[in-house]
């Protein structure tokens, strides 16, 4: 039953992430609602049951690093930062503003627990291959985790990365790929095809598991099972729902764009998001 | 110029383990000793320019100093924007080494040169950039790197193999050397250029006039007060380099002179605004570009001339 109370427990904090980023999204009438709800479970996943970051030594070096590649999914990592403790309420809460640091893209600018400036694609993930690589030189025993897009997946040097940990087998290092099928003007299988995505990663040598991006049952189970690969980079396929959580949002690419207002917040409040 | 540059690396990798090098698949008779001597401290990141940026940062952002070499070419423009924003902008310890710039690998065309390179380096706040023009300065140069805390370019071309400071060349970052003191002009060189220069002054030597010529090692930061020194003594000035007339040290020695309100003479010579597209010998096409010892020497009188 402790499991199960777990799970309860983690999805309360979805719930109130999903709402802290509704209120910062729509004050600051900000973009990219949608891919920030996709990446929710995930990322209370992350923090709350895999990383190891002391949210008052956000530098040591023992540490395990964790990159928003998908850097326009930077609400959702600002409201789980606030919520274990990396930044205050007051900073948060000039998301977007003039002059503040808190950017609309996960940009490395001395905000507590951002270690990459991505948003431009397919820099998170080298990045952390280079991380991965560093951390094993250095005989220390902190992990890399990387939540990259769907779409960036359409760029040369992800696949370049991806070659490269491999070659360097590095079982430091979990890509989570937030597969909720859009990129940034139409469905990713219409664009530019992924597809058969698993056997891609397969062949590349990773360890890969496909998982429901929202389900946190799935997605502990992925973790556990990831635990025990050795010497090999591991990938976790997510398939979420842009938007998830707020019926009038999920699976529309408009909220890539728009900001809720209007009588859309009304259906918000109904649902319990603000 | 190659063999200073490994020489110094293997110094400095024996000195220090902090150094990380990684090669996006470069390094034929460069890189085998220190291959076989720090197995672990040198990588071939195979032919991944954009990944391997990207990939230095990340150990770079993880406490190591990483030497990233690759053709001039490759290693700022096929991956400019790992350089942009996962190099520069995260303030990395990351050293890129750009190896046959300029037209070092002319038969092999338009893809191989690098012309363009300085242009773009001289944009990114943070950079150091390096263009050793001896063996010596190139010595001094890696040293330097090493000690820099941040993101430093070493540029390099086939041409600069004669030794032209002494065995304990030193230098401060920013200062420009003056090779040979003249009085009636001074001609400003990065890079492999020394040589030819020198022979443009004893040319000139035989005209009656006296040339200065100097050697500019670092084109970013820039010592101007040490430039506009010099440019004030001669007042009849001529910049040059292995590289388009865009970007690079004519149009660094230009931004001094025009900030400075200065009444000089002043001429740029370097390649012009246009491709090259024939090949031949690195003298081939240095003089197709308008770039030989009678060239200069021509540039220099004419506008000595009439000034």
């Amino acid at each position: 039953m402790k499991i199960k109370d777990d799970y309860g427990l983690l999805i309360k904090e979805a719930k109130e992430i999903r709402k802290q980023i509704f209120s910062i999204i729509v004050s600051a009438n900000a973009s990219h609602i949608a891919s920030s709800y996709s990446i929710v479970e995930i990322l209370v996943y992350l923090y709350e049951r895999v990383l190891k970051i002391d949210p008052k030594k956000p530098t040591d070096f023992n540490r395990d690093r964790f990159i928003l590649s998908k850097g326009w999914g930077i609400s959702a990592l600002y409201s789980i930062l606030y919520k274990k403790g990396f930044i205050d309420k007051k900073l948060l809460d000039t998301y977007c503003q003039d002059g503040s640091k808190m950017i609309g893209i996960a940009t490395r600018n001395g905000v507590p627990g951002i270690e990459a400036t991505t948003g431009s694609m397919g820099h998170g993930l080298p990045i952390a291959v280079g991380m991965a690589k560093a951390l094993k030189l250095k005989n220390s025993n902190a992990k890399v985790y990387v939540i990259i897009s769907d779409g960036e997946m359409d760029e040369g040097s992800t696949w370049e990365g991806i070659l490269l940990a491999a070659h360097h087998k590095l079982d430091n290092l979990t890509v989570i790929v937030d597969y909720n099928k859009w990129q940034s003007f139409g469905r990713t299988n219409e664009v530019l095809n992924l597809e058969p995505l698993t056997d891609k990663w397969k062949a590349f040598n990773w360890n890969v598991c496909e998982v429901d991006g929202h389900s946190f049952p799935q997605i502990h189970k992925a973790f556990e099972s990831l635990k025990m690969v050795k010497k090999q980079p591991k990938v976790i396929i997510a398939h979420t729902v842009k938007g998830k959580g707020l019926s009038i949002i999920e699976d529309k690419n408009d909220y890539h764009y728009k900001t809720p207002r209007g009588s859309e917040l009304k259906i918000a409040h109904k649902e319990g998001l603000i | 110029m190659t063999s200073a540059f490994t020489r110094s690396l293997m110094k400095l990798m024996d000195e220090h383990d902090d150094i990380i090098t990684i090669t996006a698949d470069m390094g034929y008779s460069v890189f085998e000793n220190i291959q076989t001597k720090f197995p672990k401290r040198f990588f071939n990141t195979g032919v991944t320019e954009q990944a391997s940026a990207s990939f230095a940062a990340g150990m770079a952002l993880s406490g190591y100093k990483v030497f990233f070499y690759a053709q001039a070419a490759f290693a700022t423009m096929r991956c400019f924007e790992q350089v942009r924003l996962d190099v520069a902008y995260n303030h990395t310890n990351v050293k890129i080494i750009g190896t046959n710039a300029g037209f070092s690998l002319n038969q092999l065309g338009a893809s191989h040169f690098s012309v363009e390179d300085i242009g773009l380096m001289r944009l990114l706040p943070q950079f150091t950039i390096f263009t050793p023009g001896d063996p010596k300065e190139m010595e001094w140069a890696m040293k330097e790197a090493y000690k820099i805390d941040g993101p430093v370019y070493i540029r390099f071309t086939k041409l600069g193999s004669k030794t032209f400071h002494p065995r304990s060349f030193t230098n401060k970052i920013g200062n420009i050397i003056i090779l040979a003191k003249g009085i009636d002009a001074t001609l400003f060189i990065s890079g492999g250029l020394l040589e030819m220069g020198m022979e443009v002054r004893g040319e000139l030597k035989k005209k009656g006039i006296d040339l200065s010529v100097v050697s500019v090692p670092t084109i970013k930061p820039i010592n101007s007060e040490m430039v506009l020194k010099e440019i004030r003594r001669t007042k009849t000035v001529f910049t040059l380099e292995e590289h388009s007339v865009i970007g690079g040290l004519g149009t660094t020695i230009a931004e001094i002179i025009a900030e400075a309100n200065l009444n000089i003479h002043f001429t740029k010579i370097g390649f012009p605004d246009k491709y090259t597209s024939v090949t031949g010998s690195i003298a081939f096409l240095l003089d197709y570009n308008g770039i030989s010892v009678d060239k200069i020497v021509k540039v220099i009188l004419k506008k000595i001339k009439y000034s």
